[in-house]
């Protein structure tokens, strides 16, 4: 397994994570027609831990996450950040709750270098009137940038190389690290390893760890369980859009949430 | 244990961002510039007591840049955010016909307030041809090479209507005199001009925000929706720019010429593109090399005015500019496609 565990956890040690919830599903649904999405699905995400959210295809996993990051609005319940009920219409209410998103496909322009996708759209100007003629200062963003990736401990050559020039795994690095660069309380991330080989999808492992222990709130959605398994706090396994099982990291193996995933227990096992 | 494949542990270094230089004139732009100068200089040689090389030429030359080299610069910032204009031919065309009609109109009013007038028009129906572009383009959301090949075909339906197919006569002599063919200290104004235009846009594309939202447009228009970049008047703003730089140009064309050229403008676009690619501006958005707006400019004018000089077709242009063309795209696309190579 390599958690350095005993493998048997004592309930008392685990069962409140550190951390103030930063943001929480309650009883949320959704429906596109007649399929039901998501249905009264509703957990926590504390700061400095991190989430795995496990589930097959259709599941409800990208719905859940298009909900908590504002691109999608939930038919019942709703999304509480640091306590307080939110309703939240488009990425950019997501943001200015704190919470940003790392998508699969990354969301990075190739032909822009590392700083600039890292501001992009944020992008800091000069002051004075340079500032008016729109004039970027970039060596503010570079020292910015660096600061971001630092904090992460991501090394790239340098900030100003193209991302079309950087390896599959870098990239996840800089998408991330922008992700983290303007999230207040809560960084949710797609598939983060999907793309990547074995080697590149531990660094980010590694990475997603080190991010949720800068303070944040993590959310992993994800196919490589028994990666993401080593790096999760607590584990969330979504089936036919209702949440079917919700454990700890350190309480819940492999077996058991492909149990989950699949709906063994439904048919097999316990018949409910 | 994980399994680690070790042709995936190394993780190549990326090369490093290229400098200053090198970025203004990306290697594309340099290899045309060093063609540029070598094509002066045969065509110099070549030509009957080294006429090529005079100065009455060389003006002529920076005459024939002018209104070019403003076209393909504003279609280089349409080709850095991924769309392109096939109207700023058109566009020329009809901001000279109404701008032309105007001066004339005016012109007993005080040849300046005339020649400002008509300018100002010039810019208007210009930026009009663009908005409409931009409406069609982000409203409609129709593919800006259909919507700019529609309205090529409808202002130059109107220019024609609107003139009833004669061109313009009676534009003051005054308004060449002191603009058009006017030099200032051996420069032809509407070179001056156009090398303003064309600083213009190098501050755009290297200091500014919006040179570099441009880029990232035509980078990943996705990555630039999830940003937070308002697309549609990003892109809005860059047709209208471009449309008002090819009423510029009409102003320029008008004023060199004191006449409006029907039948001389529909390949306007297509020489604009071509100059822009050749020198290395991407047609596919993200990649937009200003210094090679300019030598790709120069190569077409150059070919074109040293081959009369030389005595031969200008036909042959035409020829050597598809060779160039092709050859430059190739060279660019193998050294792109390696680079692409060096990082999986």
């Amino acid at each position: 397994m390599g958690l350095g565990d005993t493998g048997v956890a004592s309930v008392g040690e685990v069962s409140a994570p550190p951390g103030e919830v930063v943001i929480a599903a309650r009883g949320i649904g959704k429906a596109y027609g007649h399929v039901r999405a998501l249905h009264d699905v509703s957990f926590d995400i504390r700061r400095g831990e991190v989430v795995a959210v496990f589930g097959d295809n259709g599941a409800g996993k990208s719905t859940l996450a298009k909900c908590l990051c504002g691109v999608e609005t939930p038919d019942t319940g709703h999304v509480e950040i640091a306590s307080h009920p939110v309703s939240m219409h488009s990425i950019r209410d997501a943001e200015r709750y704190g919470i940003t998103a790392v998508h699969q496909d990354l969301a990075l322009a190739p032909d822009l270098t590392v700083l600039e996708n890292m501001f992009l759209g944020r992008e800091v100007v000069a002051t004075g009137w340079r500032g008016r003629l729109g004039m970027l200062s970039r060596g503010a963003m570079a020292v910015r940038s660096e600061a971001a990736l630092a904090d992460l401990r991501i090394k790239l050559p340098s900030v100003r190389v193209q991302v079309a020039a950087l390896s599959g795994g870098q990239k996840q690095a800089v998408a991330v690290a922008r992700g983290a660069m303007w999230s207040t309380s809560g960084i949710l991330m797609d598939e983060p390893t999907a793309a990547l080989g074995t080697r590149q999808s531990d660094v980010v492992c590694e990475l997603i760890r080190s991010t949720a222990d800068r303070g944040l709130g993590v959310m992993v959605i994800s196919h490589d369980i028994p990666r993401i398994l080593e790096v999760a706090d607590r584990v969330i396994v979504l089936r036919h859009g209702s949440v079917a099982l919700h454990a700890l990291a350190g309480d819940a193996n492999g077996r058991d949430i492909v149990d989950a995933m699949v709906g063994y227990h439904e048919h097999g096992g316990a018949q409910r | 244990m994980p399994v680690v494949d070790p042709a995936d542990v190394e993780e190549p270094a990326p090369p490093p961002r290229p400098s200053f230089l090198a970025s203004l004139f990306s290697s594309t732009a340099v290899w045309i510039l060093v063609i540029d100068v070598l094509l002066v200089i045969i065509f110099g040689f070549i030509s009957i007591n080294h006429t090529f090389w005079s100065i009455a030429s060389l003006q002529v030359i920076g005459l024939d840049s002018a209104t070019a080299l403003i076209l393909a610069v504003g279609i280089a910032l349409l080709l850095g955010a991924g769309e392109i204009d096939l109207s700023v031919g058109a566009g020329l065309l009809l901001s000279s016909v109404y701008g032309g009609k105007v001066i004339i109109d005016l012109a007993g009013s005080g040849t300046l307030f005339a020649a400002l007038v008509g300018l100002v028009v010039c810019l208007a129906v210009g930026a009009a041809i663009g908005l409409v572009n931009a409406v069609i383009v982000t409203r409609l959301h129709v593919s800006s090479l259909i919507a700019t090949l529609a309205t090529l075909g409808i202002a130059t339906g109107i220019a024609n209507i609107a003139t009833g197919g004669t061109d313009l006569t009676g534009i003051p002599v005054a308004l060449q005199d002191n603009f058009g063919v006017r030099a200032v200290a051996s420069i032809p104004l509407p070179a001056l001009v156009a090398l303003v235009v064309w600083a213009l846009a190098w501050f755009l594309f290297r200091t500014t925000r919006y040179g570099l939202r441009i880029l990232a447009l035509g980078s990943s228009r996705s990555a630039a929706e999830r940003s937070g970049i308002r697309v549609k008047v990003q892109l809005a703003t860059a047709f209208v720019i471009v449309g008002a730089l090819a009423g510029l140009a009409g102003f320029i064309d008008l004023t060199r010429f004191a006449t409006t050229n029907l039948a001389g403008h529909q390949t306007d676009a297509l020489a604009a593109i071509t100059a822009a690619v050749i020198g290395g501006t991407s047609l596919f958005g993200g990649r937009v090399s200003v210094g090679g707006v300019l030598t790709g400019t120069l190569l077409a004018v150059i070919l074109q005015d040293g081959l009369v000089v030389v005595g031969l077709l200008p036909f042959y242009q035409l020829i050597a500019v598809g060779v160039v063309l092709v050859a430059a795209v190739f060279l660019d696309t193998r050294r792109t496609s390696g680079t692409l190579r060096l990082r999986r």
